[in-house]
């Protein structure tokens, strides 16, 4: 049976130490990282405390250094994310930490996406993610776009604020199938539907499968605005657009 | 660049997607009481104003969070049925404003 002291990086053997609770929990995490190579523990680390570009660097690293992607994947990214999802159950870390450490599983993910796609794993479909013009919160969108990517979608993010515009321009430039808008305020949900007849006039609208969600949003609203979907949460967001990218296939 | 059993890489996404589930529903069940905008140092790390953020310690740090957590906070975002009969009835006229623009460009072609 492995040891605490098995594990050659510090700040592994601190998180363990320190959040980790449960027996069974505590031995998994010994065994799993006293096995893996310092590379791995270093993008796990990384991972947990969510820096994006310190994954990116160390996954290019290791990959140049002929470590495979799905030692990668198992020993360095997945390992680190398990990490992060005790923490987050037990209250040690909260959302936005858990956002910015899912960014930094996206940072390790860029270079592994090439490989996956070479072994004929493709992304089940594009999807653009915005929150509508005149509003700022993201966090919704954020999840949704965490989820997506954790299930096997490719997402460009168009950030808060979006504007018709930038949701025209981004159909034409990435050639997505799925655009997903999400408002938060009762005042800004309007936008929705503003940027449906905005795609409309700009010809786009039989491009992509529109999907719409956030608090005050509903089903009705949704059919309201000729959107093509409501999902009221994270959760539903991926069944949803599972189901629209059915349809292109 | 070797190539990957594709079996063995849906095992990883689908791992990945129960991971990224069950931390996506704790979210929710958290943000009851939790500003998610909330961080673990009861920072705010909204892009927006909130009358919960204090002043924050120095000039350009993250406003510290003043909600005392023991309330669903949520009800202060939640939509009025005014706001929301507003919002539909603002829905119903962009589609009908659209649909008139488009009806009268389609005219004026014809002509």
């Amino acid at each position: 049976m492995a040891e605490l002291s098995d594990i050659g990086n510090e700040f592994i053997r601190q998180e363990i130490e320190e959040y980790l609770e449960r027996p069974e929990e505590i031995e998994r995490n010994i065994e799993l990282f006293a096995r893996v190579r310092p590379a791995m523990q270093a993008i796990a680390a990384a991972l947990i405390e969510g820096e994006d570009g310190e994954v990116d660097r160390l996954t290019k690293l290791a990959l140049a250094d002929g470590i495979e992607a799905l030692e990668i994947m198992d020993d360095g990214l997945i390992a680190g994310m398990g990490i992060v999802g005790i923490k987050f159950r037990e209250a040690m870390i909260f959302v936005p930490e858990v956002l910015a450490c899912a960014r930094a599983m996206k940072a390790g993910m860029k270079y592994i996406e090439p490989i996956l796609s070479d072994s004929g794993v493709e992304p089940i479909a594009k999807v653009l993610m915005g929150t509508v013009k005149g509003d700022l919160h993201d966090i919704g969108k954020n999840l949704c776009i965490m989820m997506l990517r954790g299930s096997g979608f490719e997402v460009v993010d168009l950030g808060v604020d979006t504007s018709e515009d930038e949701f025209i321009d981004a159909i034409e430039e990435h050639k997505a199938t799925i655009l997903g808008m999400s408002a938060l305020l009762t005042t800004t949900m309007p936008n929705m539907g503003k940027t449906i007849e905005a795609l409309i006039d700009a010809d786009v609208r039989d491009d992509v499968f529109v999907m719409v969600g956030g608090a005050p949003v509903t089903q009705e609203f949704a059919d309201d605005m000729g959107a093509d979907g409501y999902g009221k949460d994270a959760l539903s967001c991926v069944s949803l657009a599972k189901k629209l990218a059915a349809q292109t296939a | 660049m070797s190539k990957i059993d594709s079996e063995e890489i849906q095992k990883r996404m689908a791992r990945i997607s129960e991971m990224f589930s069950e931390m996506v529903s704790h979210a929710e069940t958290v943000s009851q009481t939790r500003c998610p905008y909330r961080d673990r140092h009861d920072l705010c790390t909204a892009e927006f104003r909130c009358r919960n953020q204090k002043p924050p310690a120095a000039e350009g740090e993250r406003h510290p969070c003043g909600h005392d957590g023991n309330f669903d906070y949520r009800s202060a975002w939640e939509s009025q049925p005014l706001a929301h009969g507003r919002a539909k009835k603002k829905v119903k006229e962009i589609r009908e404003g659209a649909a008139r623009r488009r009806s009268e460009s389609r005219r004026k072609k014809a002509d």
